[in-house]
């Protein structure tokens, strides 16, 4: 059963990120837009990804600050954890969020249209809501924002009771005692420091020789790894999980690792081994959409091999984060409405709620010298930082990948409190190609935690104020 | 021969093990059968240095000239370039030294070793290295600078 058609000039599929922002963008340009989400507005990011995280990354981390109260000369006897209130906080944060979402495409005169599209030609969506009802909508330009999905690995036993993904992992209801996570990469540390908060002892099993495989500068994932294990974490890299097994209350994670084949036991195993694009059963195969791989292929404007057919976010591959894939869409919206912007990804920020915190953009080290620039490092600890010592969180540092005649910074990476914030400044410093010096004589406020950025910058003529190289 | 030479300088006593060799810029290096040899720091770098937080150290496999980087120890108020004393390839690194790098403040010439290099030139280095009480003079003379900065 098919109901009257739908027309718009942009249709999007999709709405988290990419394509609500796609959506926002188009019509902001005057379009007539149309955006078919099939579950709730705000995609992973909003429902199980950043924003849920993040909730409870904040507040175990208030937790554990209560916990060090005496430290501060505070009396906080009690502090603990009370789980479902932590839950409905987490809920009620995402819900205002996605309501917002909601109320900005309203504003822009965004038609929402619920149901799983397929692209059954390349100018029109076809789309099932959840009662089977079908409608057609025809558009000049189509933008794909169809998203990704947890990656499921061949692993036996994976579907045990008490495995679980971080969706499963955003919703407990009690904290195990031991927590296996296979993955030590960015989602698999977020979970690791927020059960770690909670109580949990938490084993993390990676499978390369480093966490954060290409997702940090390897002297900032190096540290990270010896701080977590300071902590009491165990963190096992170079182990491939061969099976789980049950056994009563027990998991058995077998691991293959340089002692041969163990066993870890725990109550509950988070499988966090990344995430996929998300393009099977929307009808791309049959209409001969070029493929990266799993990935939709496209070109610098993000323009695929259909005639009028942009794709963006998750779904194209690359880096699978919201604010590159808003990026996206913004650029989706504008060479879909007479534009003509080339995605420009040199100032994306990766950014790890860890504790502490993990920031990059631009080249690490071993990028940098990889492409023969001949590079200089400059670095600062937070151990010297006066604001870092006030909040009690000197671990970490900031290093500058610097050209080494010019002192242009070609990336910055960071390791310590709040840098999920201070990378933006790191991040306009590569975009417009900002040098040490620009840094260096740029005044930042005193006690704050960015004159770890000035210091840093200073150290490129070895002339850091607060701290000495010998 | 008495274990250490040592000298005490306004309440701090600095200590010079008797059975290696050192450089001026206070690193020691041990040497054991088959051109092995354990680096660490002596106790007046470490003492000048403060407590340390982090020491990166090149791994296994990786091979130096003499003064090429050898590691960077990170104490909470400086950073030490700490320069290979012989040429060779790294063996092996301290495994205490990532979850416990205070050895190094607490066991200098013993527990607090850096790092076993294979050399390749031995003979040549060695001849290059001062005897402990050359340098116990050498540490001497930089103590005595250091008070006069103050």
């Amino acid at each position: 059963m098919s109901s009257p058609n739908e027309h718009a000039e942009v249709a999007v599929l999709g709405g988290g990120p990419a394509g609500y922002v796609a959506a926002i963008c188009a019509a902001q340009r005057g379009a007539r837009v149309v955006l078919v989400e099939k579950d709730r507005l705000g995609g992973t990011c909003l429902n199980v990804g950043c924003i849920p995280t993040k909730t409870l990354t904040t507040a175990t981390e208030l937790l554990l600050r209560a916990k060090r109260g005496s430290e501060f000369g505070l009396s906080i006897p009690q502090a603990a954890a009370d789980l479902p209130a932590m839950m409905a906080y987490k809920q009620a944060t995402v819900n205002r969020l996605v309501n917002g979402v909601a109320q900005l495409l309203k504003a822009r005169r965004v038609t929402l249209v619920r149901g799983e599209a397929r692209l059954i030609k390349p100018d029109t969506l076809s789309v099932e809501d959840d009662q089977g009802k079908r409608q057609e909508i025809s558009a000049g330009r189509i933008i794909l924002a169809p998203g990704s999905v947890a990656a499921a690995p061949q692993i036996e036993g994976i579907g045990l009771p008490g495995v679980m993904t971080s969706t499963g992992a955003l919703e407990i209801e009690t904290v195990p005692r031991r927590l296996t996570i296979i993955g030590g990469g960015v989602i698999g540390l977020e979970f690791a420091c927020i059960y770690e908060a909670l109580g949990s002892k938490v084993t993390v099993l990676e499978m390369t020789p480093s966490i954060l495989p290409g997702a940090a500068d390897e002297p900032i994932a190096k540290r990270l790894q010896i701080l977590l294990r300071r902590r009491g974490m165990e963190i096992r890299t170079g182990a491939v999980v061969r099976r789980i097994e049950k056994a009563g209350d027990t998991l058995h994670v077998f691991v293959d690792g340089a002692d041969g084949e163990t066993a870890v036991e725990c109550e509950r195993v988070l499988v966090a081994t990344g995430r996929w694009p998300n393009t099977e059963r929307m009808g791309f195969a049959e209409l001969g959409l070029r493929m990266n791989g799993r990935a939709i292929a496209v070109d610098e404007r993000l323009a695929t091999n259909l005639p009028n057919v942009w794709a963006v976010g998750d779904a194209i591959g690359g880096w699978m984060l919201a604010h590159k894939a808003m990026v996206d869409g913004r650029v989706a919206a504008e060479n879909s409405t007479n534009g003509q912007r080339q995605a420009d990804y040199r100032s994306v920020p990766n950014v790890i709620f860890t504790r502490p915190e993990v920031a990059g953009v631009g080249l690490t080290e071993a990028q940098a010298r990889a492409a023969g620039t001949e590079v200089k490092v400059a670095q600062f600890p937070f151990s010297s930082n006066p604001r870092a010592r006030i909040l009690g969180e000197s671990d970490g540092l900031v290093r500058l990948i610097c050209e080494a005649g010019s002192g242009r910074i070609l990336g910055v990476h960071l390791l310590g409190p709040h840098v999920t914030d201070l990378i933006a400044e790191g991040a306009l410093a590569v975009q417009m190609g900002a040098t040490a010096d620009d840094l260096a004589w740029t005044t930042h406020a005193h006690p704050t935690l960015p004159e770890a950025m000035l210091e840093a910058a200073l150290d490129f003529r070895d002339a850091a104020i607060h701290f000495r190289s010998q | 021969m008495p274990k250490y030479l040592e000298t005490t300088v306004d309440k701090f006593t600095f200590r010079v093990a008797t059975d290696r060799l050192y450089t001026s810029q206070g690193l020691w290096v041990l040497g054991q059968t088959n051109n092995r040899v354990h680096v660490g720091l002596t106790d007046y770098l470490q003492q000048h240095s403060g407590d340390v937080a982090f020491a990166s150290v090149k791994p296994a496999g990786f091979k130096l000239a003499t003064g090429d980087q050898l590691a960077e120890i990170e104490t909470i108020k400086a950073l030490v370039e700490i320069l290979s004393p012989v040429s060779g390839m790294v063996v092996e690194v301290n495994p205490a030294l990532d979850l416990t790098p205070e050895v190094i403040n607490q066991d200098c010439y013993d527990k607090g070793w850096l790092v076993v290099i294979e050399t390749a030139n031995w003979e040549t280095d060695q001849t290059k290295l001062l005897e402990a009480s050359s340098y116990f003079e050498v540490m001497q003379s930089q103590l005595q600078e250091e008070l006069k900065k103050r």
